[in-house]
């Protein structure tokens, strides 16, 4: 066992740059002292006694000092490594890539130079053999230094001796002081230097692209750190492989030396302004035998009765609720690949007394929903992460792979909805939220009782609608369709496209490549509706438009050609108006000759239901009451 | 109009509040005698309502007339509601028109 440096070897190696006899090499021992971490990797001073030398270990080495094979006052032997030069000062600094650790960690830095040193080494080492009987053998060596062996050999890892010499610092004040650790909520894209310590709680498949600017491959990882904030990080080529076996789901890394800029608010799959791209320059770093963390899932519940906003939108959603019933697995046939996949339907309830059913599938469906099914009569509360939105029924939920549901959360909320449930939920009948929905109606007209509004809340809210389509339900009054319009236009009967009259005859699709010899007129009308806060324009497709006036376009094309007395044409739109509907529109802002306009689309249309109505009107007046109250 | 003899809109409950006054209700016919009509009302109470009215009755009808005791009505006007009535929603109504909205109603 080596107990000694190699003396003078730094001063042999800094005098002779081009010191490169391998065999001369094997021969260099040093010491680490002021073992310390810098990013992902660690510094030191290189000792042999007389002179020390600043020295950097490549991150290649952390591994070893973090499971504590190389330790601060031991000794190693340096195999390979280059002399640099530190450019802004005339001084040197050696670059180890592979080293080995001899002997034992000591006591104390090694110091030949001064005598006093020396007898300092001593003393210690004297009042400890009075107590401890370690073989003196070792002890003086043939050149003359004195090395005192640990006592107690025992293999410790750098986060070890951090906290032996941070006494009872709490936990968190000693991950800083090894590694200045930033919370995923303070980055922001204006900011240098900083790690992050998170778990990688999705990760995304290896994509192949191919655009304007040739190929490549690009995937992604959701990372979230201790607080539970989560951001997405890409990578793309030369990054996404080399990074793309070194995350692994459910492992914890550091990640410095990325770079942030707004998300997409479009794609995005976790609630951050920002999300993160990584080059290949970035350091990504297993943060093994460290203590873990597991993250807190955030929650941002949407209650069961807002769920009609969400519905076939890109944004998932997170979902609380007493389940009322599970149902046994059922084997769906994916349409892609014909794969057979498990499925169980739960239906959830919520205190805004609606229920609505959530679909679980693969390991979901047979691992917590068997457990849900277990215990259904208990009526637990469940929480899920990243839910979609689907008009299936009305509206339905599916998971999906990064979905995550957990039984019973310790959470404020869970809590009040489980009192909620005890005092009176399971007392009262709830109706499902997809059922208030009118079945006819397909595309948007999905809850036409909830987020209703007047029309002055979508006239006077302008800047609402600017970043996305925000639909709503209105109760209003068809008041005005005018007759001079163009309000239908040759449609392909096959695809519905805009056709083309040909020159000879028919018509051609550019849709479908081919012609036709008939087409078919489709509307697409502005219509005026008011209620009692006001007035807009809206405009009607084909569907909704004939609900509205009652007949097809093309019939009413030919009312129009019809010569006569009375203008059957004209009759039929004034008997459209001053009838009401409920509307489910889309509201969305486009610029137009530089000026802003609101554009309102029914999306669904379907005639009053008095009694729901009223149900609708008594719940407001009750409403208003307790607020007022 | 006439606010001479205003209506008041009653379920079960609030008919004894209107006792040899003018009242509303509309009501499930249960059984129809020569003579009278026994019904349920919106709250599910079983009412009496006095008259002959001109058949044939639908399902629900609606009566005015004065409250006599506190489960029957003479009737003066008889109404067919027809078949399908949302009687949750006129029950509320009547609470409301009685409550807290009386200042509303005549």
């Amino acid at each position: 066992m080596q107990t000694s440096v190699t003396p003078d070897a730094i001063s042999t190696v800094l005098s002779n740059p081009s010191f490169d006899s391998s065999s001369d090499r094997s021969e260099i021992v040093v010491q680490v002292v002021d073992l310390k971490p810098i990013g992902n990797r660690y510094t030191f001073s290189a000792n042999d006694g007389k002179t020390k030398v600043k020295a950097m270990f490549t991150a290649s080495l952390t591994p070893e000092i973090i499971s504590g094979k190389i330790q601060n006052l031991g000794l190693i032997r340096l195999i390979d490594f280059t002399v640099n030069d530190i450019s802004s000062k005339s001084t040197k600094y050696f670059l180890v890539t592979k080293c080995e650790a001899v002997g034992s960690v000591l006591d104390s830095e090694i110091n030949l130079d001064s005598k006093s040193g020396e007898e300092e080494a001593r003393e210690p080492k004297k009042q400890k053999l009075e107590h401890s009987p370690v073989s003196p053998l070792n002890d003086v060596v043939s050149t003359g230094i004195t090395l005192k062996p640990k006592q107690e050999f025992v293999a410790k890892s750098a986060s070890q001796i951090m906290s032996e010499q941070r006494g009872n610092a709490a936990p968190a004040a000693r991950m800083a002081m090894t590694r200045r650790v930033h919370p995923l909520v303070s980055l922001n894209p204006y900011q240098g230097n900083w790690t992050i310590k998170v778990r990688v709680t999705n990760k995304g498949v290896m994509r192949n692209y191919k655009n304007a600017r040739g190929e490549g491959c690009v995937f992604n990882v959701e990372l979230t750190d201790e607080e539970g904030t989560q951001i997405q990080a890409t990578m793309f080529n030369d990054a996404a492989r080399k990074f793309f076996d070194r995350f692994q789901l459910g492992k914890v890394y550091y990640i410095s030396r990325g770079s942030l800029k707004l998300a997409n608010k479009q794609f995005k799959t976790v609630q951050n302004d920002y999300e993160m791209t990584l080059n290949e320059n970035s350091e990504v770093e297993e943060a093994s035998s460290e203590e873990m963390f597991i993250p807190e899932t955030k929650f941002n519940f949407v209650p069961i009765e807002e769920l009609g906003l969400y519905v076939n939108q890109k944004e998932l959603i997170d979902l609380i609720g007493v389940v009322q019933s599970v149902s046994p697995t059922m084997s769906i046939r994916r349409r892609t690949d014909n794969e057979m996949i498990p499925k169980r339907d739960i239906t959830l309830a919520d205190e805004s007394r609606k229920t609505v059913v959530v679909s679980l599938w693969n390991d979901l469906a047979t691992g917590i929903g068997q457990e849900l099914l277990d215990m259904a009569d208990q009526s637990p509360v469940i929480a899920i992460k990243s839910l979609k939105v689907g008009d299936f029924q009305g509206v339905s939920l599916s998971t999906i792979s990064r979905s995550n549901v957990v039984i019973n959360p310790e959470s404020p909320e869970a809590k009040k909805l489980k009192s909620w449930f005890d005092s009176e939920g399971k007392e009262i009948s709830m109706s499902s939220i997809g059922s208030g929905m009118s079945p006819s109606a397909k595309n948007g007209s999905r809850s036409l009782y909830t987020d209703r509004v007047l029309l002055s809340h979508i006239t006077s809210n302008p800047s609402l609608f600017e970043e996305k389509p925000v639909f709503f339900s209105t109760r209003a009054y068809i008041s005005f369709i005018k007759p001079d319009q163009t309000m239908w236009y040759q449609a392909c009967k096959t695809c519905n496209k805009k056709v083309t009259e040909a020159l000879d005859s028919g018509y051609w699709c550019e849709g479908c490549q081919r012609k036709y010899e008939e087409c078919s007129l489709r509307y697409i009308m502005a219509v005026k509706v008011t209620d009692s806060s006001g007035e807009t324009w809206i405009s009607s497709f084909n569907d909704e438009a004939e609900k509205i006036l009652g007949c097809s376009a093309d019939e009413l094309n030919k009312l129009k050609s019809e010569e006569g007395e009375v203008n059957e044409y004209q009759t039929k739109l004034k008997e459209a108006t001053w009838s009401s509907h409920v509307f489910r529109v889309s509201v969305t802002q486009n610029e137009y000759n530089g000026e802003k306009r609101q554009r309102v689309t029914v999306k669904g249309v379907a005639p009053l239901d008095f009694a729901a109505e009223t149900r609708l009107l008594l719940q407001d007046i009750s409403n208003k009451n307790k607020t007022s109250q | 109009m006439d606010t001479s003899s205003p209506a008041a809109f009653v379920n079960g409950a609030l008919l004894r509040r209107y006792i040899g006054q003018k009242v509303r209700a509309v009501i499930q016919v249960i059984r129809s005698d020569v003579g009278s009509v026994i019904g349920k009302s919106t709250d599910d109470q079983q009412i009496v309502v006095k008259g002959s009215p001109q058949p044939p009755l639908t399902t629900y009808l609606e009566v005015i007339g004065i409250a006599e005791t506190d489960n029957t009505i003479r009737a003066e006007v008889w109404t067919n509601f027809g078949d399908s009535f949302d009687v949750q929603n006129y029950n509320e109504l009547c609470k409301l028109a009685n409550g807290e909205f009386r200042h509303l109603f005549i």
